[in-house]
């Protein structure tokens, strides 16, 4: 592991390079550019509300107002997007750049790391909406609790305040950075031994997708008794996290945040070291 | 080349030297080949079998000294390009080492290190990193690398809109620029126009001078002969000889001679397939080449003596059959065509019987094509009404190669010419002249 540190330190500009080209692909290359960054978790944002609010009629704890809803779904989706993506483009950046790795030396461990980056600055750019959102309904023209009696199990209303918990946004950056590298480098080197991953890692994402609580409530699925799922997903915790931080200026709960660091290290390490070990096969794996 | 001295081991007194720039011992590359790609992951979970051996190089010897210019040639699928990638860092081999001093810049294939979606000059600044140059390195070099490609403003273009010459172009410029101590270059080079390759070859000749190592991969003799002092000669990814230029051509012609042979009979046993028509009183059962020995072959070599033998069997009786051959390039074009009837003084075959037989035979002093790969036509005309009409004619009945070792002209034909020098200025009156 520590050669691929190392190798990624020699590369830093190759990787510069990459990450550049890529958000510079994202914002200027199609007509609309950096307009599609925000469009795409919009129209996403617009097909769940629909979906979840008003056909399914879901409600977020009884005093949450509709606005708010609406800001912690997009914020859980700005948030699940820049991992998906990471994990789905890893996946096959391997195949997709077979040229440079075929025909001349070249250090792949680069490819997964500026997907990750790259997805993690465009995750950037959704945060600041999230962040603009916080402000009006939490300072400028906050929102009003909606006066319907608490249902047991359920929190009360919560206003979207700015607080102290922000110093812990860069922690919660460098761990889910971490965690979907280490599966980025896992999936990509498997990918080339047996390729059905690609296919299968669609299918599997959004799965994953919807078992985690992006436009619901966790604790509705505690006390419909699937706390199970929730105990098993870490993005469950790490969106959490990222809720109480970035919206609720609340301390997250510690002990699932250790636990995710844990498993995101455990990941790192063991996709790192297979995708190390697996290296010098992969031009004649392509 | 005997059994006790095999090409491919290191001889006494070639143990690896410290100014060796490539060296390399017992090189072998192995490729597993499945045959369904569900055999891969049987492979790869329970460590079956499931695959056939591929052995792409084996057993290579390499010392190359710096600063020698080296010529690797053989035919496709010798593992020429197998080799330059285990040289080159690309793949690493499945037994034997391989040590290489220097940078490599290597132009293996036509794209090969570029990203498509990239434009030209990102192009260059990514290949450059790899090559693990520094930023203000890149920045020194940038321009240059531009100017000597030509390319313009199709530098900021993406490279997957570039023509095959332009991927040579700036393939060649970064590979060039980036002050190589080795450098590898595949027959990418053939791509380029004439003006491109002229700047290639002076850049090329530069780096001789100041002596850096250059491997130089073709199938082309002539232009390893002109190259490379040091040819090595591969043949299914095995060195069959290494040498100095000389010796290991005539080695390659001989071994051209007999592969075309076996390649050029492969190839006529499957003539019927061409078109044959006529009334078929005579039938050609036959055609043959043979070459200075009289011996019957699909090889012959410019400017030596040769015969065409066409075999004939009546099976009716016939007033005044005459038989032709045409000559014609592979690519169609008609090259010669003759009969023994419209000649100065005609060769008549009058009043053949049924059952006959014999032999027909076109024969020359000197084999006047170029080297080159053609075919022959045979026409059998009854020549006794006012329009012939054909009893037998074959097209494209037998196929064959024509090498030429010395290489002294180029196109399709032999012309024995002639050569005149005239020189004037103050030393006087000079003149040349060089015999047919």
């Amino acid at each position: 592991m520590l050669d691929l540190v190392r190798s990624i330190r020699r590369h830093r500009r190759l990787l510069r390079d990459f990450v550049v080209r890529d958000l510079k692909g994202r914002y200027i290359g199609s007509s609309m550019g950096f307009f599609w960054s925000i469009v795409f978790p919009l129209i996403n944002l617009a097909t769940y509300t629909f979906v979840f609010r008003l056909v399914l009629n879901m409600r977020w704890g009884n005093q949450q107002p509709g606005e708010q809803v609406v800001v912690m779904m997009f914020l859980g989706i700005v948030v699940w997007s820049a991992f998906a993506e990471t994990i789905s483009r890893s996946t096959n950046t391997l195949v997709e750049n077979s040229n440079l790795i075929q025909k001349v030396v070249f250090p792949s461990e680069v490819l997964p790391l500026y997907l990750a980056v790259s997805s993690w600055v465009n995750m950037c750019i959704g945060l600041v909406f999230v962040f603009g959102a916080a402000f009006w309904w939490g300072y400028v023209n906050p929102a009003e609790p909606v006066e319907i009696p608490l249902q047991p199990g359920e929190s009360p209303f919560a206003p979207f305040m700015f607080g102290a918990p922000l110093v812990l946004l860069p922690l919660l950056f460098v761990l889910q950075v971490t965690f979907a590298l280490g599966l980025g480098y896992l999936l990509a080197a498997l990918n080339l031994f047996v390729r059905d991953v690609f296919h299968l890692i669609g299918v599997a994402l959004t799965v994953w997708m919807f078992s985690t609580p992006i436009f619901y409530p966790a604790e509705l699925v505690r006390t419909k008794g699937f706390g199970w799922v929730l105990d098993l997903n870490p993005m469950a915790w790490l969106i959490d996290a990222y809720r109480d931080v970035v919206l609720f200026a609340r301390w997250p709960d510690f002990a699932l945040l250790g636990r995710f660091a844990l498993f995101a290290a455990v990941l790192f390490a063991l996709g790192a070291a297979f995708f190390q070990k697996s290296k010098s096969r992969f031009p004649d794996l392509l | 080349m005997n059994a006790a001295t095999p090409a491919h081991a290191p001889a006494a007194n070639l143990a690896p030297n410290r100014g060796s720039a490539i060296y390399a011992e017992n090189l072998s590359k192995c490729y597993r080949l499945y045959r369904k790609p569900s055999h891969r992951l049987w492979d790869v979970l329970f460590g079956l079998k499931t695959y056939q051996e591929f052995w792409a190089v084996r057993n290579v010897y390499l010392d190359i000294p710096h600063g020698s210019t080296v010529g690797i040639i053989g035919e496709n699928g010798a593992g020429k390009s197998s080799l330059l990638k285990l040289l080159t860092g690309v793949t690493t081999p499945t037994s034997g080492k391989v040590e290489v001093v220097g940078r490599v810049a290597s132009l293996l294939e036509l794209g090969a290190g570029f990203h498509p979606e990239f434009s030209g000059a990102e192009n260059i600044r990514l290949n450059c990193s790899i090559l693990g140059m520094t930023s203000e390195e890149i920045d020194a070099r940038f321009e240059s690398i531009v100017s000597f490609s030509e390319l313009g403003d199709f530098i900021h273009r993406p490279v997957k809109t570039y023509s095959s010459g332009m991927y040579v172009r700036l393939g060649f410029s970064v590979a060039a620029s980036v002050d190589p101590d080795i450098l590898i270059i595949d027959e990418a080079l053939s791509v380029g126009d004439e003006h491109f390759r002229g700047k290639c070859t002076n850049r090329i000749n530069e780096f001789r001078e100041q002596g850096k190592t250059i491997l130089f991969v073709s199938h082309d003799m002539g232009a390893v002969k002109s190259m490379c002092q040091w040819v090595v000669l591969m043949d299914r990814g095995e060195v069959l000889e290494q040498g100095t230029a000389e010796k290991v051509a005539d080695e390659y012609l001989k071994r051209a001679h007999a592969r075309g042979n076996e390649r050029l009979s492969a190839l006529n046993r499957g003539s019927s397939e061409y078109p044959r028509w006529g009334s078929g009183e005579v039938e050609v059962t036959g055609v043959e080449m043979l070459g200075p020995d009289g011996v019957p072959s699909h090889v012959l070599r410019t400017g030596e003596p040769f015969t065409i033998r066409l075999r004939w069997k009546a099976h009716q009786a016939t007033k005044n059959p005459v038989f032709g051959v045409g000559i014609y390039r592979s690519d169609g074009t008609y090259v010669n065509g003759s009969n023994h009837h419209w000649r100065d003084q005609p060769l008549e075959i009058l009043d053949v019987q049924a059952g006959e037989e014999g032999e027909v035979e076109l024969s020359a002093d000197r084999l006047a094509l170029l080297q080159g790969q053609y075919y022959l036509t045979t026409f059998l005309y009854d020549h006794s009404k006012a329009a012939p009409t054909a009893i037998d004619h074959r097209e494209h009945v037998l196929t064959f190669e024509v090498l030429d070792p010395k290489r002294q002209q180029h196109g399709m034909l032999l012309l024995s010419s002639r050569w005149r020098v005239n020189r004037r200025g103050p030393g006087g009156e000079r003149r040349g002249e060089s015999p047919a």
